[in-house]
């Protein structure tokens, strides 16, 4: 009985302290609009020219301004900085007028020597930034990156609210580049003064300001009060606890500790959706993104492109994305059908195992071969992938699985005749089909992106031609007879567009997934609850 | 008390002995092709019906043939796993136990060194740097089980070399190739039967670890661990498709223990 009794006691205290840790604001007063979330891994950088993942441009976007930007749920440029812009009718010189309204959070004006500054730093090869190809067509990039001029000559400022951008060749998706967190207005005082220690002090002119960040346990961002948009953003704060794994964030999340957890955890999907109320919180959106099974087009046999069309006609995709509880969408192609310039017309292939049979026949596929499909190991990719293996058994192929970590597999694909089967998957970095058919399946990627080594020389044609026209109905055309020659090559097994899902409390209001970056945060609100 | 330990030891024996039935005829008491689909219960597995008695996979599959030839393998596995074990153990247990010395110092110091390693860890290094295939896990199982096995088997060989009859074939000018297998082995037999039915529990069990964290015989083969891990994600919405392969290892460790106490027992009577 008396056990029973400090039994209780013990639950209730404990209880109590969960309810103190719940309600404990961190730092803003009570009944404050804090949006609160957790993740598993520490943010890599806030310094808009090192980060290129989710998590770091997550809170860059909040932070530091571009000069356009993608909407909250499109992939279509729209003003931010820059009221308005226009290209010279050859493509190669961009101009962008700047808002005057436009403060850092430590005071001073923003003007376009700040832009300037930012892509200068991206350029200049000592701060490493991974952003640093996007910008090497700006006229004088190489000399600047050489550090035999101090400025880059392609981008001019003839006065603090105006910049022209100088290409050294035409290229009509040039302000795409300009919507990547890569090219921040930057306060060149504050980096100067941190040097190295810029990510963990940052500055800039966004709706939000870092209050703090702890490395390991959480970064906290507040509101900035002189941001450029009258009534944004609506929240008082951010708070994202680091180091929080996805099950315990499921648990945080059914406990309403905090809003809305990184991903649904596989192991509790099915569950969510099978849960009206559950499933009624979820938002999803379709991501730029394909997911291909890739064949490797020099080795045999599936240097044999009647192999590689039998593959295709044998994998069920309906299936996968069934085994995915639907979320995906089936591929027919290489483009996703939410990119500007997705042929909807496109020529794929229909699942019929009977043709599958007949071409691996007339191709003499050695029946005695085992080849290893490889592929990222993880619980669902692994699913897929058996999935894949059972409808090869079905036509005659056998294959074994090889689950990899990400690194090694992707160093592995990359070698020339090294892997002959692999599930993979690309994300467009900018909504234009440049972004799939040429960083994927031309000869120039050869050991590095173009995973298949692939190559065919009228597709290699049609995509230099393409690549500078700025007539987006000439541009997309070309794209599109490129793209059908590549799916009749077949060089991919093309199997779906991924759709991504979230679930957020019902009192969290106006959180918009959008298909290629992270959400925003500067509409959203919070309700009483 | 007799009789109790007989009954242990039949009911473990009937256990096992069924389980050898289904995995043998897995091929004709299974209702489907345990690798294809043959529901379309795909990511959405159907509960237990008339049709499917134990439900529907996630890729398909019919749970209840699954199950029929995971036993087959888990069999193969757990069985050839332990006559490596055997092998080593006894081996080592008696050329330890018989030579005595240096012999079996070096042994034993060895066998403890062994026993620090804790098995799982062990077996998962071992399979991931080998490659996970029947084969690889048959000898990664025996060489991080064989430990106990071959301790228990030098004591009983240590007292076996000091027995009246080994130092009489001993004064006989017996070569000790002729004393070991013709006078200590068939006396510590007995104890090697007990420790390989105890002990297949053991293989089974580190088998299905292996199986669940990725590391077993590789798909399509069905094997219970493995079909205990690609439930997980479904435990929520389906959970007799961990329940299921869950006391298919329980009836299997169960029937091989009962057995091997059984067989214990009525020996110390």
């Amino acid at each position: 009985m008396k056990t029973a009794r400090a039994l209780v006691a013990i639950v209730v205290l404990l209880a109590l302290a969960a309810c103190r840790a719940a309600n404990d604001n961190f730092g803003f007063p009570r009944g404050a609009m804090v949006l609160r979330f957790a993740s598993n891994d520490d943010v890599p950088t806030l310094d808009p020219a090192a980060g290129y993942d989710t998590a770091s441009w997550t809170f860059e976007q909040a932070i530091f301004d571009t000069l356009v930007r993608y909407g909250d749920a499109d992939v279509e440029l729209h003003p931010a900085v820059a009221t308005s812009w226009e290209a010279s009718p050859d493509g190669t010189t961009f101009t962008f007028h700047l808002r005057r309204d436009v403060r850092f959070s430590n005071g001073r004006a923003v003007t376009a020597a700040d832009f300037k500054y930012g892509i200068e730093r991206v350029i200049d090869p000592a701060t490493l930034s991974k952003g640093m190809e996007y910008y090497q067509e700006i006229a004088g990039s190489a000399d600047f990156a050489a550090h035999r001029k101090p400025h880059v000559d392609g981008i001019e400022t003839p006065d603090p609210y105006t910049m022209i951008f100088h290409l050294s060749g035409p290229d009509p998706i040039f302000p795409h580049k300009l919507a990547m967190p890569f090219a921040s207005a930057v306060p060149r005082e504050v980096v100067e003064k941190w040097g190295e220690d810029f990510s963990r002090h940052v500055v800039g002119s966004g709706a939000f300001k870092l209050r703090e960040w702890i490395g390991g346990e959480r970064i906290v961002l507040e509101k900035n009060p002189g941001y450029y948009l009258a009534g944004e953003p609506k929240l008082d704060g951010i708070v994202d606890q680091i180091g929080v794994n996805p099950e315990l964030q499921w648990l945080k999340f059914e406990s309403s500790e905090i809003d809305f957890p990184e991903v649904i955890p596989p192991s509790e999907f099915p569950y969510v959706m099978k849960t009206p109320a559950l499933r009624a919180l979820t938002l999803h959106k379709s991501t730029v993104t394909t997911s291909y099974l890739g064949m490797n087009c020099q080795m045999p046999p599936f240097n044999d492109v009647r192999v590689r069309r039998a593959l295709n006609y044998a994998v069920r995709k309906r299936k996968l994305v069934e085994v995915l509880n639907g979320r995906g969408v089936v591929a027919n192609g290489i483009l996703p059908p939410n990119l500007p310039g997705y042929n909807p017309g496109v020529r794929g292939y229909d699942y019929d195992p009977g043709k599958a049979r007949a071409l691996l026949e007339e191709a003499h596929f050695p029946r005695d071969l085992k080849p290893a499909l490889w592929f990222r190991a993880e619980q669902t990719n692994e699913m897929l992938a058996e999935s894949v293996q059972q409808d090869l058994a079905l036509v005659g192929v056998q294959v074994t699985l090889k689950p990899v970590a990400w690194g090694p597999l992707l160093e592995a694909i990359r070698q020339p005749h090294n892997v002959e089967l692999f599930m993979g998957a690309w994300e467009a970095d900018f909504p234009d089909p440049e972004n799939f058919l040429s960083v994927l399946l031309s000869r120039d990627q050869f050991g590095s992106n173009n995973e298949t080594f692939y190559t065919n020389p009228e597709v290699e044609k049609l995509l230099k031609e393409a690549q500078p026209v700025a007539d987006m109905k000439q541009r997309y055309a070309l794209y599109d007879q490129a793209e059908q020659i590549v799916i009749d090559d077949a060089p991919w097994v093309f199997l779906d567009h991924p759709v991504s899902y979230l679930i957020v409390k019902p009192w969290v209001h106006d959180l918009v997934m959008n298909p290629m970056r992270p959400e925003r945060f500067e509409r959203v609100w919070i309700s009483r609850h | 008390m007799k009789a109790r330990a007989n009954a242990m030891e039949l009911v473990g024996a009937a256990m096992v002995a069924s389980l050898i039935i289904v995995a043998t005829l897995a091929p004709l008491l299974a209702p489907h092709d345990p690798t294809r689909a043959v529901a379309n219960s795909f990511g959405d597995p159907w509960a237990p019906s008339w049709k499917f008695p134990l439900g529907t996979d996630e890729l398909g599959r019919d749970v209840l043939s699954r199950m029929i030839f995971g036993a087959r393998i888990s069999l193969e596995v757990g069985l050839a796993a332990m006559v490596v074990t055997l092998t080593i153990g006894v081996a080592i247990g008696l050329a330890a136990g018989f030579f005595g010395g240096a012999v079996d110092f070096v042994l034993m110091r060895f066998t403890d060194v062994m026993l620090t390693l804790p098995g799982l860890l062990l077996a998962m290094a071992l399979v991931s740097v080998l490659g996970p295939s029947l084969l690889t896990i048959l000898i990664v199982i025996g060489i991080v089980s064989w430990t106990s096995i071959a301790r228990v088997v030098r004591a009983e060989a240590l007292s076996m070399s000091q027995r009246d009859f080994v130092l009489a074939a001993r004064a006989l000018g017996a070569h000790p190739r002729r004393l070991i297998v013709r006078h200590v082995l068939p006396n510590v037999a007995p104890t090697i039967i007990v420790m390989a039915a105890l002990g297949t529990s053991g293989t089974l069990l580190l088998d299905a670890a292996l199986s669940f964290l990725g590391l077993g015989v590789p798909p399509p083969t069905p094997s219970w661990g493995r079909m205990i891990e690609e439930a997980t994600i479904y435990f929520r919405v389906a959970p007799w498709l961990a329940t299921f392969p869950g006391l298919a290892i329980f009836y299997a460790v169960l029937g091989f223990n009962l057995f091997g106490y059984g067989v214990l027992r009525r020996r110390t009577r």
